[in-house]
């Protein structure tokens, strides 16, 4: 039962952090219905931009909380302007063609930026400042990490906030209205290029989060992070129904949970096997995710 | 105007091709080395360190006034990415350069096809790293090793956990490789002879940040010795990262992919105590200090893992090549063979097969450094 209960524990913090990062995938496709492939790497940039600030700040004499708060708001602003950036250099100019174009100009600049990290970062690991949240509870074989608490709330947190911005605000009801025709929303006024943009930054901004949650989580960030958890965000994406929020949060922690599980029950070799086969199996039953609306032709 | 235009442009590329040939007439009588290893990847920091290691040693040659009959040393650095196929592609690469020596490479995996596709020119590869059996068995004349081999290794650590760790159980991890899954193999038949009981061996995936799974079950085992065989030092990092915050209280042990001095700088405190078995470098050899300040005044570093290793096949190349006066295969196997000095990792002497012997040492970290704690060759603590 110990053993249930830890490897659930275990499941919730994976599946959150797949979670922020496949709403930045589930959003992206959302609205402009292209699988942006270079998310991954910002959730790599992030993790680094985390790691430089926080040593910077700490070297300023400032209180190790107030370093780590400033470093998430910091790196989330820069990972959301890096995203505005590529949206307008690398997608915009493309939006009127295919969409295979705009899928391997995501392809490009994922190779662009992985590269472009490793050459400024080194190809060494990054050691994150771990101490900061160190220590948790403990009770019998279960253990709980501050880190893991922190990671789930903030997911917690973060979702609600993402909540509100898409249901409740001028700026909300703009992306929904582009999310379903793009050409009538622009016909009442909304300025659809605005409106993709944030999108990006939005999505990036969950993915800077995340990746400094991963870094301070597993002790290191390094240029490549951004690709394995990026491929299962994807996918968790696609299984809860891509496009939609709430199905990024389910899809993530179902993808969290199989891993978990598979590794925890039957061999840690196997995991990646069964967490795909959920997903090729809720795919052949429900082709539009567990959470997916049916699209229309229009938009396929 | 065309038919003029087209023809000016055929002369200038037919110019281009003419000069292209002239110098390379008259070009100088250079060595060419190559080295193989991830430059890019998970495993480029230990990718780096064999490349810098070369360098390094090349640099030695060059100051102590080069080989006689060749003008300069050239070296080709290839990337591997640790991946079979490349590593072939890279080979080739380094053929079609006319290169004579190749150090590397780093993953068995890559070393084992790309010895075969060098053999077929009969160009000579040292590889620093590769640990597995399979690397030197293979009948191949032109593979050497200045490392250890796994099938030393794993007895070595197994002894440890016997005789001077006391140890009754044992949980096994490896990350899939032909390297590290060998080897935890190894570890597993050398325990369970010795009368350790293996509690499990399980695997992970290559690229996974998360092992609380495979953790929680370690716990659930409750191992005297947790037994950890990773491709490289920065998942070996994660692993006892976690490990410690899962509240795992067994000895931790890893190997030679393991050992760096990187897993200290991430893991901190949570590495303290871990053991590691790694050849027995001494640093305190005139050798090795003299390589430690040219490799930290080039690269700004400390020496990486399998930078000394690296240094030493080089050095074993360059020096081969000197005592046979020409870059001939046949003649520079024959010097190899003959070949004995002290270098930076170890005394440098190659057998028939290709190997160097093996000298592996548990290391401890102790107080955020590698303490070498006990000789697998005596059977005695430092």
């Amino acid at each position: 039962m110990e053993f249930f209960i830890q490897q659930l524990i275990n499941c919730i913090t994976l599946g959150g952090v797949y979670a922020l990062i496949a709403l930045g995938y589930t959003m992206v496709y959302g609205i402009i219905q292209l699988i942006n492939f270079a998310h991954g790497e910002f959730f790599a940039a992030g993790g680094y931009m985390g790691v430089i600030l926080i040593s910077y700040l700490a070297a300023q004499g400032l209180h190790p909380y107030i370093c780590l708060g400033l470093a998430l708001v910091l790196s989330m602003g820069y990972c959301a302007l890096m995203a505005m950036a590529v949206e307008r250099l690398a997608y915009k100019p493309l939006r009127q063609a295919s969409r295979l174009a705009a899928l391997l100009s995501a392809l490009g600049v994922s190779i662009f930026l992985q590269n472009g990290l490793m050459l400024t970062q080194g190809v060494y690991d990054k050691p994150y400042p771990t101490e900061i949240t160190a220590g948790g509870f403990e009770w019998g074989l279960v253990s709980v990490s501050y880190m893991q608490i922190f990671i789930v709330v903030l997911t917690i947190v973060l979702l609600i906030a993402l909540n509100l911005l898409v249901f409740k605000t001028r700026i909300g009801k703009a992306m929904r209205a582009t999310s379903q025709d793009k050409v009538m929303a622009a016909l009442v006024g909304i300025n659809s290029n605005r409106v993709i943009a944030t999108t990006f930054a939005i999505g990036a901004a969950l993915a800077a989060a995340a990746g400094i949650m991963v870094g301070l989580y597993y002790g290191s960030v390094n240029y490549t992070m951004g690709f394995v958890p990026g491929i299962k965000a994807f996918a968790a994406a696609v299984l809860g129904g891509i496009g939609n929020i709430t199905g990024a949060l389910i899809g993530g922690l179902i993808i969290g949970m199989v891993e978990i599980f598979a590794a925890g029950y039957i061999s840690g070799e196997y995991k990646d096997v069964f967490a795909f086969i959920i997903l090729i199996a809720v795919l052949y039953f429900r082709p539009t995710g567990i959470m997916g609306e049916n699209v229309d032709d229009t938009r396929v | 105007m065309k038919r003029l235009l087209a023809l000016i442009a055929a002369l200038a590329v037919m110019a281009l091709v003419l000069t292209g040939c002239g110098e390379g007439e008259k070009a100088e009588n250079v060595l060419k080395m190559g080295t193989m290893s991830p430059l890019t990847g998970p495993y480029a920091a230990d990718g780096n360190d064999i490349r810098q290691g070369t360098e390094i040693a090349i640099e030695v040659i060059r100051e102590q006034g080069g080989i006689e009959g060749f003008d300069d040393i050239e070296l080709f650095p290839q990337d591997t990415a640790c991946d079979p196929k490349q590593a072939v592609a890279a080979a080739n690469k380094l053929i079609n350069e006319k290169v004579t020596g190749v150090v590397g490479a780093y993953c068995s995996s890559s070393t084992i096809p790309a010895s075969e596709t060098l053999a077929e020119e009969n160009i000579i590869m040292l590889t620093p790293a590769s640990t597995s059996p399979k690397v030197t068995e293979r009948g191949l004349t032109n593979i050497f090793r200045t490392c250890g081999r796994d099938d030393h290794q794993a007895p070595a650590a197994v002894k440890f956990m016997k005789d001077v760790a006391g140890v009754k159980s044992i949980f096994i991890v490896d990350d899939k490789t032909t390297y590290s899954q060998g080897l935890a193999e190894g570890v597993a038949a050398a325990a369970k002879a010795a009368g350790i009981e293996v509690l499990d061996h399980d695997h992970v995936n290559q690229g996974d940040k998360d092992y609380s799974a495979v953790l929680t079950k370690v716990k659930a085992a409750n191992p005297d010795l947790f037994y950890i065989s990773l491709q490289n030092s920065a998942t070996g990092a994660l692993m006892v990262i976690q490990a410690k915050r899962m509240g795992v209280d067994a000895v931790l042990m890893g190997q030679d992919a393991v050992y760096h001095p990187k897993i200290v700088e991430i893991a901190k405190a949570s590495a303290e105590g871990l053991f590691c078995t790694f050849g027995a470098i001494d640093k305190d050899a005139d050798a090795y200090k003299t390589f430690f300040t040219k490799y930290k005044a080039k690269t700004g570093n400390e020496p990486g893992a399998y930078s000394a290793y690296a240094f030493d096949s080089a050095m074993a190349y360059l020096k081969a090549v000197q005592a046979a006066g020409s870059a001939d295969p046949v003649k520079v196997r024959a010097e190899l063979l003959k070949l004995e000095f002290v270098g930076a990792s170890k005394t440098v002497s190659y057998n028939e097969q290709g190997d160097s012997g093996s000298n592996y040492t548990v290391y401890q970290v102790k107080d955020g450094k590698f303490v070498p704690y006990w000789n697998s060759l005596s059977g005695e603590k430092y």
